[in-house]
Order: structure tokens, then sequence, then C-alpha cells
């Protein structure tokens, strides 16, 4: 291969990761009636200041232009969200012996027994490979889970203490904002029921820090630090990152309706 | 060499972006379904059920003899379809179709006897495609990255 030829590829290579960047609802079947039926995010949302538009057939990435904010000055997490980096985990655990058998066993089964595969919340930080929408005020940040069983978080952002609530299926947020760009999100009080994404254990001291920014209009990141006393041996942080998907919402999505599924995961 | 170059590229391409289309399943493929265990089978449209967390469809597949197999083929989620532009009138009974798959890897018919697949799309008689994609396309979130 030429040095012209390699750079060809190179740009090829290049041109495929951004288009990997559009968001989800692109595809070569989508037709505008049916894209149209979903409607948009609505006034405010994060539709209103993006040109490229969602259902956008593979063509046009959003337009990246600045981070909007909120009247409160705070960068604005709100939008619809779709997973870039789905399944993405930072690399290996540092877990205990006792949970590194755990997941050893787990993957020697096809992770058969994911609490995911019976209807059950795929908990925190674990995300779906479904959209996420955020609802943003002063006082709380509300995500909204079309997968993970149509779950929600409510991350609080007015000052109050940890709930006393505990073993809970998602965890209990609260959050605060680093200056106008950062908003840190605290979550503890877990059960040890749900698994961690790559089917890891937890158990029911894992703390669950995520810092929440906007680089531009089309992105959020979220930058993931989990401490798990019980179970890892130190902390592991991985990266996160949505692109946002314009001219959609979130779509139904009822997992128990029909979940044969269950009698059915037989494993290795 | 330019005609093998445009092939990697499009490979690439192709690579890139099914890596972050939304098909995945709510479980683990391997724990359900025989990766090694592909079949194609032709047949007519028995019907239709769009479910959650996973649209099924049955296809009636007659033999030389004439006697009728009918496989249910588990598909992706009604709302990754619905986002790709496809709906519940995308396959109508009675329409010939052609479906590749792969088999439950327990063997177990369904309650209603059926035998028991999951689909990687589907082909119409015209040619068209539909109903593209399977939860065996991307790694369930069990590996870890």
């Amino acid at each position: 291969m030429t040095k012209r030829e390699a750079g060809s590829v190179a740009i090829a290579l290049a041109v495929a990761a951004g288009m990997a960047l559009i968001p989800l609802t692109s595809s070569a079947q989508s037709d505008p009636a049916t894209t149209g039926k979903f409607g948009s995010v609505g006034p405010g949302g994060p539709g209103k200041g993006g040109k490229g538009g969602g259902g956008s057939k593979g063509k046009a990435s959003p337009s990246l232009g600045p981070a909007p904010r909120m009247p409160d000055g705070k960068a604005s997490l709100q939008g619809v969200w779709s997973p870039a980096n789905f399944g993405f985990t930072g690399g290996p655990y540092p877990l205990q012996p006792w949970a590194q058998e755990v997941l050893n066993q787990r993957r020697a089964n096809q992770s058969k027994d994911d609490p995911e595969g019976y209807c059950l919340p795929a908990g925190v930080p674990r995300i779906s490979p479904f959209p996420q929408k955020t609802i943003q005020t002063p006082e709380v940040l509300v995500i909204l889970e079309e997968g993970n069983i149509h779950s929600y978080r409510q991350v609080f952002l007015d000052g109050r203490p940890h709930s006393k609530e505990d073993q809970l299926w998602m965890g209990d947020s609260i959050g605060k904002w680093e200056g106008n760009d950062v908003l840190v999100v605290d979550t503890t009080n877990f059960n040890d029921k749900t698994w961690l994404g790559g089917s890891a254990p937890h158990t029911d001291q894992l703390h669950v820090v995520e810092r929440f920014s906007r680089p531009d209009l089309g992105h959020l990141q979220v930058d993931i630090t989990l401490e798990d006393p019980g179970a890892f041996t130190k902390p592991h942080s991985f990266q996160r990152i949505f692109n946002l998907m314009q001219n959609t919402d979130l779509l139904e999505y009822v997992c128990n309706e029909f979940n044969i599924d269950k009698d059915h995961l037989v494993g290795r | 060499m330019r005609l093998r170059l445009g092939a990697v590229t499009v490979a690439a391409c192709a690579f890139l972006l099914t890596a972050v289309l939304p098909v995945m399943a709510h479980h683990s493929f391997q724990a359900e379904y025989d990766a090694t265990k592909t079949i194609t089978v032709k047949g007519t449209i028995q019907k239709l059920e769009w479910v959650n967390p996973h649209a099924y469809f049955w296809v009636d597949v007659k033999d030389a003899n004439g006697k009728v197999t009918t496989y249910a083929f588990e598909t992706l989620s009604p709302n990754a379809l619905a986002r790709q532009g496809w709906n519940r009138n995308s396959l109508k009974k009675g329409e010939e179709v052609t479906v590749d798959g792969y088999l439950a890897k327990d063997g177990k018919p369904l309650a209603d006897g059926s035998t028991h697949a999951n689909s990687k799309g589907v082909t119409r008689a015209d040619g068209r495609k539909v109903f593209q994609g399977s939860s065996a396309d991307e790694a369930y979130t069990g590996s870890t990255k």
C-alpha cells in the first residue's frame, strides 16, 4: 500500500467513525412519515438549535454548535440521548477474587441469569442501548430511560442529603454543580441485585459518581467512577458519550409484555 | 489495489455503523440462541405479533411432501423496528418471505408447537428487505470492553 493509499484508508476510517456518531435514528429504511410520527422534542428542547435534523437517513450529522444553557446559566443537559459507546466499561473491573469468580461463572453461563433478561432494572450506571431523555430544573434532573424497563432516575439538586431508603435497585442520587458546566451526581444506597455492564457483580456498598457535562450541542459526556469496597480492589473510571437525537422522542417499551425469553435462557 | 481498498473502506464503514445501531436484546443472545445453527427458510407469514420486548412473526414452511412446519422468529423490539421505519403492517399474513436466522439453543418448541428461532432479516418475494437486524449483531453487554 502506498502512502497515499494508506492516507485514503485513514480518511475513510475517520469518515466512517464520524458517521458512527450520527444519531441512531439514522437508517436507510426510515421514512419521513414514520419518523415524523414520533414528533420533535418541542420548544425549548434540544431539537431547537440543531440544523441536522433527526431521521437524517445517514446523510447529516447534527450541528455541533455550542452547548445550550438554562436560564440560570447552568449547562443544559436536556435532550433525548442515544449512547454512542454502549457496552463500554473502561476495561476489566478491579475485582476482588470472589467477585472475579462470580463474573467468570456468569460468563461461562452466557450471562443467562442477568436480571435484565427477566425485565428487572439494569441499575446504575448500566444503561440500555435505547435512548434516555433528560429533563432539568434547578431542583432536579430527571432521567427517563426508554429501555432499562422504562425506569427513571431523580437526581435531586436542592441540597438534600442522601435518602434513608436503602437497598434500592437504582440507588439514591443527589447532584451538585461544579461551576456552571459540570453536574456531579453522587449515587448510593444500592441493593446488590443488579449486574454491572459486562456482567460483573457489585455489593450494596457500590458508590457511583457521574460527572455530567455537555461539550457541545450534540453530545452529553458522563465521566463515571465506581467504588465498591465490597467487590473492587480500587476505584474504576470510564467515560460514556451520548449523541443528541433530534426530532424524536422516547418510544414505548414494555419489557414484560411477552418476555418468553426467560423460559429459554439455557446458557452454555 | 484500488478495488481492494474500496472493499476495505466499505467493510470498515459497515463495521463502524453496525457497531452503533440499536439492535440489542434485553437478554444475552448466546444464552438463548445458537450462533452456529444458522437457518434459511422460505414460507408464508402466518402472523406477526408487535409485542415487547421482541416482536415475533410466524412462518409456515412446506416441505416437498406438503408437510408444514411453523417457525416462530424473534426479531427486534418494536421501538427499535419503528425507528428504522417498520411497523406492524410491514409483514402481511399470507405473504411469501425468506428468513435468515438462528435456532434456539434448547431445541424446544414454543407453547404453540412452533420451532423457536431468531431472525437476522426477512426478504420479501419482490426482493425488498424488512426487519433487518438481530440481537446477535452486536455483543451483548456481557462482554467487558
